[in-house]
């Protein structure tokens, strides 16, 4: 990620001053000892839970236990998880999942902060409103959703409100063609305080004088924004997004609470979901890795392009 | 820096990043066989939950008694949930080897419980000095326990699919309470009526989500005289006649009717959530059902009743059934397998104990007198014995059960990689049940299609 | 206050003025309907019988409240035990993350020992790597640790020790050390203070802000985190709330699912209300800039 190697210092070399000579080099050793008597806690934990479980995982896709005895079996698991019709159904749903969110839930806490940064009065106010879903614990937002706000019926919440406009009602849920779209509202409602706040923290600490300058250039409102904040939270904008991305990418718990798991006609089926399907319904947790193995891969490939696009811009 | 501080760091750093190890050693449960005393200490888990109060009860003064009779023996009861197998915590618990001493599982969880390696042979331990009903016990159930001629659990219930139906809202449709539907048309028809008499009300209830859609499918698909797959279980066999009457069948209810309620995508509790607020005529289950509605979702037992499952031109060809057993862990000790099984035979297979323990039940808020758990075979001394203390201490009209117990359809068992073909059925469910535009063959030859791709890419 | 998109000059001036006016009351009644008005269906609604509850259209104020589905709620969940369980993973998390993370964004911060470099390009590899990636080889790590076969189920370990390999903290408190001037750290050390002492009384002190950060991002994510607390924690004894809430849901009626939900959202909303200036100034000005 660019903004995490352009603020590694790449200076090297010990700390403190040292004597030349033998006391130097030992100097050195102890140093280095004390530096990784630090780390120790931290690399253990990464090895463990990170670099080690990574290895494993890729291990643990070629292989397959059968009545607690682990044989290699090539590619036998790829193939088995590729085949599974719900594949690339989840692929797509997640995709779409992610772009939708992308669109709501990466774009929508922007403008709320733009005007939230505008206002003098019921600051505080405001932000409390957009931060507290997050304080409910994620099941309770989304049984809320579920029971009553996508009601198929006209008791439901929106329904209810959409009668009252007397507009169409929709299924939600129980429409494919709504199910994700119903996903992403509810998700965004739970999340998006976070990013308003940061996005706040970002708009903040843009200098007035250029928002003066613009305006003395003649530039309206939208340039102002398009030409003097955007540029100037580019950093905060780009980190989130893709923050926003690899954590939609995971989808999981809107589909299993919202959708029963897989949704009218699959509808809901997301790649994080197959992998509990797999891994913890089916007896299958070696598929499970190598369908893990499959999303790394997109996800790699993924980045890499992310980041020779945003290098390019710099 | 000097050397003592140096030390003072990297003791730190180590405490802190290994000191775990310390502490995780003893969390792990040391629960090893006997102690000093000579007691012997076995685990079960499938306790009930605090919710099922009077079944809590019961089970807690069953241990109590049982130790009380064998002062050499000690058990610890788990609690692991409403639902014993719940599948992620099941597959976590067999995956870590973290599983009580005596589990439970569902019949069809065999191949899994086996691939993990957890289970104990136990034919050397099981027979009639071990436990005293075991001659009685069904012999197709013992099979279904069995791998490899090695028996791995004892079963402790079994049940096959009816037709559960709610009598105060049949009453109030004007339909006969004794004389339930006998085929799906009749069933279509009462729907209508239980719907028209209410409209709140879904003359018919299905699942279509969390695999139970794909479960109650099978069941229906049976019914018809249909199956999942082939003989040789290597292709999908239900894209026929019988497949497409039984989407059929639900869709004219669905929408041609409009008799199943606005709200669907239901999986288990959802349904039976329904169910006890009086908001579902009719539904297939087992007889056990009314148990949950009962203890769990706060529904009336009297409502209630169970007949056979109905078929197209009559009662149906075959009906899903399935059964619950206890396995023992691996590495258990001669005297412990003793033990969980004296338990067993005490709380689960003896006619007028534990679970067959009427006299108690009787008066608790718990249907006692449904067909059920059918453990013992036809015949059996064991059978007749349950079967008397069943019907003298019945507190529902043993007659809402007596055409399902008279009527014994032949029971099919689930078909294999049960939990995948039904997570792809499910998706066929909910297309007919959400989709009034949803095309029957479609939908099937998808499903076909899917369920032969996951063979071949299984086998 | 600094000038933002719009300057004051605008706001306080005529048109300017009145779309202001006009504009903060249209957001704040929508905010307050948006984010509010869930949350008091959600209250009301559990209120209501499932008789009501099905009624078109909806009702807005119960007709005749029932407590009973808070009653069954509070009964049959067992809250307080999920609510001590969630904090507890909390409050571990943020301690272990606070020394482990800490120390090692100070080592390679400030002492950079060999192969420093290589370790944090190792650690920041795995800010890609989304949870769900390891969760079957995770999962199995934590069923049977390498070399000394221990399980951590139901061990809080299982979420305290993956929550320090969160390559992100590493990451913002390094930079945080990093902006610290090396002159403070060279005079602490000819003083003849150890890295230990030198990280405690000198680094720390300053580093606040950033430790409230990571504290809060260490709660949130145990908070919010589903999936791995449900696979690791599979007896009910050891639950979190919010899986807590979705074993509970799996057999109980909607209303009272929905009463649980609020029961467990109470208190955190309450913390939350408590302390909200200081978890939102800390988030909006600890973190993050630029």
């Amino acid at each position: 990620m660019s903004i995490a190697t352009a603020t590694v210092p790449a200076q090297a070399g010990a700390v403190a001053p040292a004597p030349p000579g033998i006391t130097k080099r030992r100097r050195r050793f102890q140093d280095n000892l004390t530096g990784h008597a630090f780390l120790i806690g931290a690399v253990l934990c990464f090895g463990l839970f990170m670099w080690f479980p990574m290895i494993r995982g890729i291990v643990m896709s070629f292989q397959r236990t059968r009545r607690g005895v682990t044989t290699w079996v090539g590619w036998d698991n790829y193939v088995r998880i590729i085949e599974d019709p719900s594949f690339w159904v989840a692929w797509k749903n997640t995709f779409y999942f992610t772009g939708l969110a992308l669109v709501l839930g990466f774009v929508a806490p922007f403008f709320v902060a733009i005007l939230l940064n505008e206002f003098r009065h019921a600051k505080g106010y405001l932000r409390i409103l957009v931060y507290l879903p997050v304080m409910l614990p994620p099941a309770s937002a989304l049984y809320l959703f579920k029971y009553y706000a996508y009601d198929p019926g006209e008791a439901g919440l929106f329904n209810a409100i959409l009668t009252f406009l007397h507009l169409p009602t929709s299924e939600w849920m129980q429409s494919p063609t709504m199910t994700m779209p119903a996903m992403v509202i509810a998700s965004t409602w739970m999340n998006m305080g976070g990013a308003v706040l940061i996005y706040l923290a970002a708009l903040q600490n843009i200098p007035g004088d250029l928002y003066e300058a613009a305006e003395l250039d003649g530039a309206g409102l939208w340039k102002r924004i398009w030409h003097v904040t955007i540029p100037q939270t580019r950093l905060i904008l780009a980190l989130l997004a893709m923050m926003q991305i690899v954590a939609t990418m995971q989808l999981f718990i809107e589909p299993l609470i919202l959708a029963n798991g897989a949704g009218t006609q699959d509808s809901a089926t997301s790649v994080a979901y197959l992998i509990y399907q797999h891994g913890f319904f089916q007896n299958d947790l070696n598929g499970a890795a190598a369908l893990g193995v499959i999303m790394l891969l997109v996800l790699a490939a993924f980045s890499a392009v992310y980041l020779r696009l945003s290098t390019k811009q710099d | 820096m000097s050397v003592p501080q140096y030390r003072k760091v990297a003791a730190l750093a180590l405490v802190a990043g290994l000191g775990f190890s310390l502490t995780a050693c003893s969390t792990k449960g040391d629960d090893g066989g006997n102690d000093a005393a000579g007691k012997v200490t076995i685990t079960v888990d499938c306790q009930p939950v605090a919710a099922q109060k009077e079944l809590l009860d019961n089970w807690n003064a069953d241990v109590k008694e049982f130790q009380n009779q064998n002062p050499d023996i000690v058990i610890k009861s788990i609690s692991v949930g409403q639902q014993c197998n719940n599948p992620p915590d099941f597959t976590a618990r067999l995956a870590g080897g973290t599983t009580t001493d005596v589990f439970y599982g569902y019949m069809t969880d065999l191949q899994q419980v086996l691939d993990s390696g957890q289970a104990l042979d136990i034919t050397p331990y099981v027979n009639k000095d071990t436990i005293s009903t075991w001659d009685s016990v069904d012999p197709a159930l013992k099979e279904v326990f069995t791998d490899g001629g090695k028996l791995y659990g004892v079963p402790v219930k079994n049940y096959s699919m009816g037709l559960v139906y709610n009598k105060t809202l049949f009453a109030k449709a004007g339909l006969d309470v004794d004389n339930p539907p006998k085929t799906w048309p009749e069933v279509r028809e009462a729907a209508k009526k239980i719907s028209a008499a209410d409209k709140s009300v879904a003359g018919y209830a299905e699942y279509s989500a969390g695999n139970t859609g794909g479960w109650h499918f099978t069941s229906l698909l049976y019914s018809q005289g249909g199956r999942v797959l082939s003989e040789d279980g290597k292709k999908a066999a239900f894209n026929t006649a019988e497949g497409r009457q039984v989407l059929q069948n639900l869709k004219d209810m669905r929408y041609g009717d409009d008799s199943m309620g606005a709200r669907q995508l239901l999986q288990w509790g959802d349904l039976l959530t329904n169910a006890a607020a009086g908001k579902v005529g009719m539904f297939i289950g087992a007889p056990d059902t009314t148990q949950a509605i009962v203890s769990q979702f706060k529904g009336k037992f009297e409502d209630w009743a169970v007949a056979p499952l109905p078929g197209q031109t009559d009662l149906a060809k075959g009906t899903l059934g399935g059964g619950e057993g206890y396995f023992f862990k691996k590495d258990l000790t001669k005297e412990q397998v003793e033990a969980g099984l004296k338990w067993i035979a005490y709380q689960k297979l003896t006619p007028g104990k534990g679970q067959f323990d009427y006299v108690r039940a009787k008066p608790q808020n718990y249907p006692v007198g449904l067909p059920q758990p059918l453990l013992f075979a036809n015949g059996s001394e064991a059978q007749k014995q349950e079967f008397d203390l069943r019907k003298a201490n019945a507190n529902v009209p043993v007659e809402n059960f007596a055409l399902f117990e008279t009527k014994q359809l032949p029971i099919v068992g689930e078909p294999r990689d049960a939990q995948a073909i039904y997570a792809i059925l499910d998706s066929a469910m909910s297309g007919v049940l959400t989709d009034p535009n949803a095309n029957v063959d479609t939908l099937l030859k998808t499903a076909e299609e899917k369920v032969n791709q996951l063979l071949a890419a299984g086998s | 206050m600094s000038r933002t998109l719009i300057s004051h000059a605008q706001l306080r001036r005529g048109r300017g003025r009145f779309l202001y006016w006009a504009l903060l009351g249209i957001i704040v009644t929508a905010f307050t309907l948006i984010f509010i008005g869930p949350l008091y269906w959600m209250v009301t609604g559990a209120l209501k019988s499932g008789q009501e509850l099905a009624q078109t259209p909806p009702t807005l104020f119960p007709h005749d409240p029932e407590f009973t589905n808070y009653i069954d709620a509070w009964t049959n969940l067992n809250l307080p035990k999920l609510l001590f369980n969630t904090i507890y993973y909390a409050a571990g998390a943020v301690v272990f993350q606070l020394i482990l993370d800490t120390a090692a964004a100070y080592a390679l911060s400030k002492l950079r020992p060999v192969f420093g470099n290589v370790i944090l390009g190792a650690m920041l590899a795995t800010l890609m790597i989304p949870a769900m990636v390891l969760i079957v080889p995770q999962y199995q790590t934590v069923i049977s640790l390498p070399v000394l076969d221990i399980s951590l189920l139901d061990s809080p370990f299982a979420i305290w020790l993956p929550m320090v390999a969160n390559a992100f903290n590493i990451f913002l408190l390094k930079r945080f050390f990093d902006s610290i001037p090396e002159e403070i750290m060279s005079a602490a050390f000819m003083d003849g203070a150890s890295p230990l002492r030198t990280l405690w009384s000198i680094l720390l002190p300053m580093s606040r802000p950033i430790l409230g950060v990571v504290s809060i991002f260490a709660v949130t994510a145990v908070w919010k985190d589903f999936l791995w607390p449900l696979l690791v924690m599979p007896s009910q004894e050891t639950r979190t709330v919010s899986v807590g809430i979705y074993a509970f849901a799996a057999g109980t009626p909607q209303n009272v699912v929905v009463a649980a939900s609020v029961i467990a959202a109470v208190p955190t909303v309450i913390i939350f209300l408590i302390f909200q200036r200081n978890i939102m100034s800390g988030l909006t000005t600890g973190s993050l800039k630029g």
